[in-house]
Parts: C-alpha cells; structure tokens; sequence
C-alpha cells in the first residue's frame, strides 16, 4: 500500500492540499485529512468503462478514436456550437476548450455563469477588493459569511482558513474571532455564528444598503426593521465590522441567485470598499467547483472575458445574458453541445434540457450522470486528481497543481481534447 | 398553497454528486425541506409526496420537516428536480433564478420519478452502467 | 539546419559599440554566426534601421494581478479586438491585452524579450502559465520580496546571509528571475490597512523599516550572484513631494557589483514630484537625474506616463487603494499571504489636468537630464503611464524638440511653471535610443553574456528591422516617420525565425522563460531548515511541498545558475 501525502483535493473551491491518500491494487482505499465531500470523489468508483454511442434506443461501445472523430465532425458541422462546462477539469484542458471554441466559431461558457457570474459581472461594475486565504487565516478577526453555507458546501474552510483556523497574529482562532452569518435560514453555519443576522429572502440589497448608510453615519434614515433585521442589530453589526482590526466577508449564492443577483453582490463589495476607510476589510466568493475560477483565469487571459465567449464573429464577444449556456439553449440557438468537467442537465432549468434533446451532444465525463441521457457520445477521461493532473485555481485566485495518485488508461481531459482539435485543423487543412 | 422555492447545496447532496444514478442522489434532490408549521396545514408527514409546481411544470418531491426552514419559504437541494420546474429565463444575467421562485405545494399519491424518467421525460435516453 | 542571411542592414548595435554601420547578418540555427552557406535564406534590408530584438526590462503581461485588470475591464477588452487568422489567434484588448494580443503587438514593434514587473512567489504558477501564452518573447520574472515574512524576520534578526538564503530558496522553486521591491514594508503595513511613510518607518510587527529591507536586500542579492539588480518601486510612489525619500533609498547604495548596476529603480517618474500637496505640486526630474548621474551604481527607467486611458496595476495596494479615494473609480485589492499584494484600478491621464501634465513632463525630463542612456532605460510601466503601443511616440518625443514644443502646447498651460522641459533642447539620436530600448536593457539585466540585446556571433538571432533609412530621415523634424517606423517592423525575427512581417504574426512561437538558480551551500538551504519548514507550514495555507513551480510549466527552460557566496 502507497500513502500519498499532500494531495490536493478536485472537489470544492477551497482546493485543501493536505490530503493523504492510501493507495492499494490500484484503487483509492481511504483518505485522510478530507471532508466528506472530497474524500467520497477520490474513493469514487463505476466509473463508465468505455466511451458510448447512442444509436436509436440503445447505447453502444464506440473505440477512443471514433468517439473523437465523432466529436470533431459534429463540432465542424454545426453552425452555433455550444462548449460548456470546463470546472471540474484541469486548466491544461480548458486551453484547449478555448482554442476549439475560436476555430470552429462557437461559444464557450464554463459553470460561472449559474453561479459567480453574477459576482463576476459585479466585479466588472465596482472591483473586487480581495486577498488569499492565508491573509485571512493569519489576520482576520471578524468573518462574515453572507448568503453562504460552508459547513454544508466548503466543509473545511472554517476549519483551514477562519473560524478555527489558528493564525500568525490571532493564536486562539476560535477565541479571537467573532462570525457573523448572515442568511435566510438558520443553517449549521449559522448556529456557530457570534452574531446571526435572518434577513427575508430577497432582503440582502436593502440590508447592505442600511449597513452602508450607518458607516457613512447616516443611521438616521434607517427604519426600525430592514428586509426583517432590526436596527439594533444592523447598528451592532456595522459597529463591529468598523472595530474589527481585519474584516473578511464570504459570499455565496445566497447573493448571486436572489433577486438582484450582481446587483446584490455589487452592493456588498462596494460596502467592504467603504470600510477600506475605516478599518482593512476583504470581501471574496466561495466559489464552488475546485477549477471553476480556473476556467475563469484561462478564458481571460486568453479571450479577454471570464465566461459566456460568442466566438460567431470571429472576435472574441461577451455578452452576458447573450452568449451565456442557459440562455443559448433556452433560446435554442445552438445546434451542437460539448460539454466536459459538469452536468448541465442536472443543474439547468428543464427549458435548456429540451433541446439538448434536440441537438447532438458530445461529453467528457469519467461517470454516467443526468447529461448522458441527453448525449450522442460520452467519452470517459481521468479524474483530475486521481488519474490525471494538471493546474487548478483555488477560489482565491492560487494555483495548484493537482497530483496524480494513481495511474490508470483513461486519457485526461486534455489529451481527448488535443486530439479532437488536431483533427480539427487537419480538416481544415490548418 | 404558495412557497418561495429555494434550491441550495447540501452535504448529502455533494456526497452523490459523482454518482446521480444512485438511489441516494435521487433521494436526496428530491427532497423539499419544509417548515413543520406548513407541513401540518398540508395535512404531511415526513417523507410524504408532494405535487410541487413552477412557472414551467410540476414535479413530485418527498416533503421533510426541517427546522432550518422559515414558514412560507421551502428548500430543495440542488438538483434535477427542482430544475424540472424553474424557468429559464435569466433576466439577461446569465443566471436563472434559482432562489426565487414562487411555487405551489400540494400533497399527492404520485411517486417521485427516477432521475433516469426525469430525463427520458424531456427527451433523453437514460444509460445504465453495467 | 537553418540558415538566414540579412543583408544591407544598417546595423545600431551599442553593446559591441556599431553606430549605423550597414552590414550582413549572418544567422544559423537561431544564432548569430560569422557567415553563412550559400544556401540560405535571404532577407535584403535596403539599408534599413536593424537593431537587436527590443527588451522590455519592466512591463506587466503575465500573472494574478494582470488578469485581474483584464477581467474586471470588459470595456479596456472591446477596444482592441483581432480576429483568430493565420498562425494568429484571437486578441482583445487595449492597455490590459489578452497574452496573445500582448505577444503579436510586441512583436510587430520589434521586442523579444519581456521582464514581468511582479509576480507574487504563491502565485508563480499562474504567470508561468501565462508566458506560455505569449509565445513570441522569451520572459522573465520580477519575484516580490516586499512584504516577506521569513525575509523581514532574517532581517530584523541582522542575518544578510539567511535573507539570501530565503531569497535564493525562493526563486529557485518559484523559476523567478530577480528580486522585486515595491513599495518594501508598505505591503505588509497595507494587510492592516496601513502604509509606510517613509524608509524610516517601521513596518508594524516586524519593526524593520523600508530602508534595512532595501539595504539588506540589495546585499543578499549580490551575494547569491543574480544576473540582475535588486529592482526596486520605491515608496510614496505618485505623492507630492515624494523625491526626497527616492533621493533617500536611492542613497542608500553602495556600488556592489562592477558589470552592472546594484539597484534598478524603476518607473522613477511616479517618484519624482516637488511640492507639499496637489496645488504646488511640480516636477523634481532635475535632482534625481543630477543624483542619478553621479552614481553608476544606479539605473532606473522612466515610467512615462502618455495621455489617454488606462489601467494602473501594481503590487503597491496602498497605492492603488489611495487613486480610489482620489478618482472613486472601480477597484480591485488582492494580498497576498506572507508575501506583498496589489491593487487595480483604471485611469485616464488628461491634458486639462494640471497633475497628469507635469507627470507627462517628468518621464521626458528624466530621460533627457540622466546624461547616460544606459542609466535611464525607456520604460511606461506598461500600462500604469500608457499602453507600451505607445514607445513609438515616446522615442518620438525625446528625438524631436519641435515635437515635445508642439505637445506641450496642448497640455494645461501652467504647466511651464511647474516644470523644466520646455527648456531643455536635447534631442536623442538613435544610438541613444537603440541603448534606451535593447542594449541597456541587457546589461541591466545581466542578459548580455546570455546572448541578448546585441548581435555579435554566438548571440541569439532576436533581430528587429524597422522601415526606416536613418540617413534619409532627420528625426528632429520627421518625428512622423519616427512614430511609424517604430510602430511596426519589417521584420521582427526571433532565434533566426521571421516571427513578425509589418505587423503580422507568421507562427506560433516557441518562447524560452528565464530563471536561476544561486548554489547555495547545505547550511544555506532552507529545504532543510527546521524553522523555516515549520512556519512555512503553519502560516502559508499552501503545503510548502505544492508550493514550488514544477519545470514543466516552462515551455523552453534557460536555468541560469549562479555560484552563491553563503
């Protein structure tokens, strides 16, 4: 048995990298140091054996090579072609994604744009006054987490980076810093928060704009409940974030899929800038997939924008709402999909469904999901991290290259890619 | 009766999210966490079916009480089944509005379907590892 | 084999001391070679303008805070969009490029190798993948020190050697190129949301000041024998009155090193204001260059700024987060744990702003009063002054007189009062320019015995032509012709290979990163220092382990090792 130590794990965005994983006869038999959520991915098994066809009613076993020739062919034959997904892969092999996506003139969106997008467009708007992780562990000593339940879907990052996170200046974590949560509903997170703020659902705009009008020492204009929270305690919250030697806000889809969606998060960054007056004050998204901030830093360097790239003109084009996954299939515009590292139709509204029904679709998944049911071709690749490795982003911007612990036939995402571009160009004559 | 859906990440909903054919994914996606108060006036018990309708159709869930819950407001875990009813429009965001849609709740002796129905009902082709 | 033959270049080549000789080039497998066979290829220059590859010694194209100017600016990307075509893929924008919009316009104007400003050591990776993607210049980094924890404890403790050995530790895992100051102290002080004042202000906790980070700094960085300087962004960068504290770190140097320069102080522009505040504030190019002048052991660049919009980004967040409060416009932080930070925001220089005006002025100045070209390099830290598209009309301005009067003209008119250009009559001729844009750049960095920034043979084939026969032009008078020709080449050829052809891209690129590596003795390696393996552990939230930047991240690897004394 193989002990390999400081693996990093391909499931959240806190991409912990302690990770021990004991290796036996070619299979994960345990993890150590993980959450649940990431030890259950390395243990992963049934993966799907070979890649898949659908042929009428039934599926059937297709060779590596024409499952590639399958996908270059469709890819070149469609008109508005649709590459969608790109966050549980490894930044290798959205490179390529992004290269195909500009020969054959399609669109590329990656899983931003069902979730941070609205925190990216955000950013666009008003900046984004952030920091890595490790200056909160070692600095902070209030954290709010607002719209954001860690405990169920970053399991260790109170643990690695706030709340018991012991750090350089503040030795006893859990004494000296205070939380804050902020939510709808009283979740786990919230039942450790020092200060638990329920907001009604849809609140979060006019509570951020009462907590900035009483830093600015406008508390006068503030009634006597906003969105359900009282005065006093939004009078106590801002009080403490303006006392706080180093504050650090956590944001999640709480703020991004409610009503007001950028204009929420706008809202909260604009509010940590305010503080920057008074006191140091952070502000940054728990970003879910291990590699989606990845597939946002490869398509910016490489096309200018973070998601949702129209390449149809030939020039890069960006247009949110526009040239976003959802609303392409929704507006059936796309008459051919690739999609890799996600699982759009578990997570996409029944409208897009249907014409992913309608359209030949290609995917790279390791695993049968609820996309296979709509695919022409699954190829199965590594999991990033298990059987293959490469480059991901931590939801603070940091990258790390994921480990291989163990090596099996699968090609990687990048591989698969590389050669369905390459016989691309070839028929293009490139 | 009318609820404010809220769909959302949960633990056990991440645990199975490499492996959506299992009956534990389907469960767990299923599953609209309701406050007991609404539950009682439903005439629901834990585990109950529910006819739950969107702006876009209707799906059946497992109704289960929770604590965490506000009255008016449910919670369904991230997943087919709540997609199977929220519409596509994004507002020109990108983004569906997936913690804001209004639905109505109402108890029934349908079963929840298979993820696999799920999607052979819009049209896909449900594969089964063999 | 390979083999190209340029003839009838009229050749500037200031490292071997050629002024306008025309001359054959004779290349071979990417070298320059004494001649070549009969066989190979030919390029006639017609007695064209043929300088060595340019050399970009301070530019931001590659890494964390760039991209982060890229992706909060989808305005800055629909200014400049190119379409994928021939061997050129898609670009946009315009002063924060996509990595293939920053190669192919680099290209066009001549340069093949490019020093990153900064890259931060926990975020190496992310601009090694992105040099990767600028394919036609070979590339360097500038690695942070400014705020590092283990290095301001070694120097707090008065232990030069360990702070080399930190430093020497670092670059080696994180394949960085030399050692980065900016704004040293202030970094750390702004993760509390302070700064410096000046270099005797203790930075908090740590209690050194900016002027023992420099001084000791400058000292481990001789020691560990780096090609380059310590390059420094001194502090107070962009406040009134900031010269006497540059003049303070600038005299904190002594002459360490007889090849080249023991500090590079860069975008000296940015630190050269006069006044107590916005209203008297004015130029004081004239005590710097003066300063500058009378010590070899200095280089600096300008950091001219040029007017129009852009996007500042720099390590500096203090800085950046004081054009917040100045100009309210959107703004981004990120620090970086242990290490140093940045700040991004956008920015328009104006004509009708008195401030921007004198700003203008002081790069020019800077570059006309330093008396050496190889102590004032042609820089605009690209893009806090200006987009670097904008060299041309740089070179323009300070080979032309009659172009600085005609743009003055246009400026706030109180500016005369603030500042002395319009009476300074010098004019730089191409000698001048071909040391300020290539040849200085080599001996600054320490890249001539590498084979860069001149053309004798055994020399990298980096060559640039530019459509200009410079004894049919007076660039005093044609300032015109100048902008043009050094806008777009005629060819731009990179290891003996056509990159460039009048402004288009003609292959993919294959481009060779730059590092080192200091040999340092066992005592020295802090892979085996207990105190530091502890606290790397305890304090990063990266295992020290998966902090180091594997060489497969290079596309071309050019390890320089050096022979460390500790």
């Amino acid at each position: 048995m193989t002990i390999v130590k400081d693996v990093v794990c391909p499931f959240c965005g806190c991409l912990c990298d302690d990770l021990e994983v004991n290796v036996e006869g070619g299979r994960v038999v345990s993890v150590g140091n993980a959450c649940e959520l990431g030890a259950t991915k390395l243990a992963g098994e049934k993966r799907m054996k070979n890649p898949i066809l659908r042929d009428g009613n039934e599926w059937r076993d297709i060779t590596y090579d024409e499952a590639i020739q399958y996908t270059a062919d469709m890819l070149l034959a469609a008109e508005r072609p649709l590459l969608y997904g790109w966050s549980g892969t490894h930044g290798e092999a959205q490179c390529v994604g992004v290269h195909m996506a500009e020969l054959v003139r399609g669109v590329i969106d990656n899983t931003s744009s069902v979730c941070h997008g609205p925190s990216i467009l955000a950013i666009q708007e008003v900046g984004h006054p952030g920091c890595t992780l490790g200056v909160v562990k070692n600095r902070a000593d209030l954290v709010i987490y607002w719209g954001s339940n860690p405990i169920d879907a970053h399991p260790r990052h109170l643990s690695r980076y706030t709340c018991y996170a012991d750090g350089f200046f503040l030795e006893n974590a859990f004494r000296d810093r205070k939380v804050i949560v902020v939510d709808i509903r009283r979740t786990d997170t919230a039942n450790l928060a020092d200060e638990f703020v329920q907001i009604k659902p849809g609140g979060d705009y006019a509570v951020l704009s009462a907590l900035r009008a009483i830093i600015r020492g406008r508390t006068e204009t503030i009634p006597p409940t906003v969105a359900g929270v009282t005065r006093e305690q939004l009078i106590r919250v801002a009080n403490l974030c303006k006392e706080a030697k180093f504050g650090a806000v956590y944001f999640g889809l709480g703020l991004t899929m409610t009503g007001g969606k950028y204009k929420n998060v706008r809202n909260a960054i604009e509010l940590v800038a305010e503080l920057n007056r008074y006191t140091k004050f952070t502000i940054s998204a728990m970003r879910g997939h291990y590699n989606v901030y990845g597939s946002n830093e490869v398509n910016t360097w490489m096309t200018g924008y973070p998601f949702g790239i129209d390449f149809s003109r030939g020039i890069a084009f960006y247009n949110p709402g526009e040239t976003t996954a959802v609303d392409v299939l929704a507006r059936k515009e796309c008459d051919a999909a690739l999609v890799v590292g996600s699982d759009p139709a578990a997570h996409f509204p029944r409208r897009c469904l249907e014409h992913l029904a309608d359209i030949p679709v290609v995917q790279l998944d390791p695993y049968p999901n609820a996309t296979t049911a709509f695919c022409n071709v699954q190829i199965p690749v590594a999991v990033t991290g298990i059987d293959a490795e490469g480059t991901a982003y931590r939801m603070d911007g940091v990258p790390i290259r994921t480990r291989k612990v163990l090596s099996t036939d699968y090609p990687s995402d990048e591989e698969v890619l590389s050669r369905i571009y390459t016989l691309m160009r070839e028929e293009l004559g490139e | 009766m009318k609820y404010l859906m809220i769909t959302g990440r949960t633990v056990n909903q991440g645990v199975t999210v490499e492996n959506k054919t299992s009956v534990e994914y389907a469960e767990e996606t299923s599953t609209c966490f309701m406050h007991g108060f609404d539950m009682l006036e439903l005439g629901l018990d834990d585990g109950d079916a529910i006819r739950v309708t969107g702006p876009c159709g209707a799906v059946v869930m497992r109704a289960v009480a929770s604590v965490e819950v506000e009255i008016g407001t449910v919670f369904v875990p991230y997943g087919p089944y709540a997609n199977h009813i929220i519409d596509a429009d994004t507002h020109s965001t990108g983004m569906p509005d997936f913690k804001s849609h209004v639905v109505e709740i109402e108890p029934t002796d349908e079963e929840p379907k298979t993820v696999h129905e799920l999607m052979e009902e819009l049209g896909g082709l449900a594969y089964d590892d063999r | 084999m390979s083999e190209l033959l340029i003839k009838n270049a009229c050749v500037i080549d200031p490292l071997r001391r050629i002024n306008a000789e025309t001359m054959d080039i004779a290349i071979r497998d990417g070298k320059i070679v004494e001649d070549v066979s009969s066989a190979a290829e030919v390029i006639d220059a017609h007695g064209a303008l043929t300088l060595p590859g340019g050399i970009d010694s301070h530019t931001h194209v590659c890494g964390t805070k760039v991209n982060f100017g890229r992706y909060m600016s989808p305005e800055d990307m629909r200014a400049g969009r190119t379409p994928r075509r021939g061997a050129m893929h898609a670009t946009s924008g315009y002063s924060v490029p996509t990595t293939y919009g920053n190669s192919y316009r680099y290209s066009a104007m001549g340069y093949t190798t490019l020093l990153e400003g900064a890259m931060a050591p926990l975020e190496a990776r992310h601009t090694h993948e992105e040099f990767v993607y600028t394919p036609l210049q070979d590339t360097m980094a500038n690695t942070l020190f400014d705020g590092n924890w283990a290095v301001m404890e070694a120097i707090r403790d008065g232990d030069t050697k360990r702070v080399a050995a930190i430093i020497g530790w670092t670059l080696r895992a994180v394949k960085g190129f030399s050692v980065k100051l900016t704004n040293p102290g202030g970094t750390e002080a702004w993760q509390w949301g302070k700064n410096v004042s000046c270099i005797r202000d203790p930075v908090p906790y740590f209690e050194v000041t900016p002027a023992e980070i420099i001084r000791t700094t400058v000292e481990a960085n001789e020691l560990l024998g780096l090609p380059h300087s310590v390059h420094l962004h001194c502090n107070n960068l962009g406040m009134p009155g900031n010269y006497t504290c540059t003049l303070g770190s600038l005299g904190l140097i002594p002459d360490l090193n007889p090849r080249r320069q023991t500090l590079y102080a860069t975008h000296v522009q940015f630190h050269a204001y006069g006044g107590s505040g916005w209203k008297d504030f004015c130029s004081k190019s004239e005590p710097i260059a003066r300063f500058v002048n009378m010590r070899p052991q200095i280089v600096i660049d300008m950091g001219q700024v040029m007017f129009g919009r852009t996007t500042t980004m720099t390590a500096d967040g203090p800085m950046e987060f004081n054009l917040y409060r100045l100009y309210r416009e959107k703004w981004s932080n990120h620090d970086v744990e242990l290490e140093t930070g940045s700040g991004i925001i956008p920015i328009v220089y104006r004509r009708k702003n008195l401030v921007n005006s004198v700003m203008w002025a002081i790069g020019l100045e800077l570059a006309l009063l330093t008396k050496s070209p190889w102590q004032c390099l042609l820089t605009t830290d690209n893009p806090n002054g200006a987009p670097f598209v904008k060299y041309p009309e740089i070179i323009a301005l300070l080979m032309s007189k009659k172009y600085r009067d005609a743009e003055f003209a246009t400026v706030h008119p109180d500016t005369g009062s603030r500042v002395p250009l319009p009476a300074i009559e010098r004019e730089l001729d191409w000698y001048e320019i071909a040391v300020m844009t290539r040849a200085g750049q080599a001996r600054a960095l320490g890249l001539q015995d590498l084979g860069k920034g001149h053309l004798k043979p055994g020399a990298e084939a980096d060559v640039a032509i530019y459509p200009i026969r410079i004894d049919e032009v007076d660039p005093s008078v044609d300032y015109q012709k100048v902008i043009e020709a050094f806008s777009q080449t005629e060819y731009t050829i990179k290891r003996g290979r056509v990159v460039s052809r009048r402004g288009e891209c003609l292959v993919d690129g294959s481009n060779a990163t730059f590092w080192v590596r200091p040999k340092v003795s066992d005592e020295y390696d802090m892979g085996r220092d207990p105190e530091f393996i502890e606290n790397f552990d305890r304090y990063y939230t990266v295992r020290m382990r998966n902090y180091p930047v594997q060489e497969k991240y290079l596309n071309r690897n050019r390890c320089i090792e050096t022979e460390a004394a500790i």
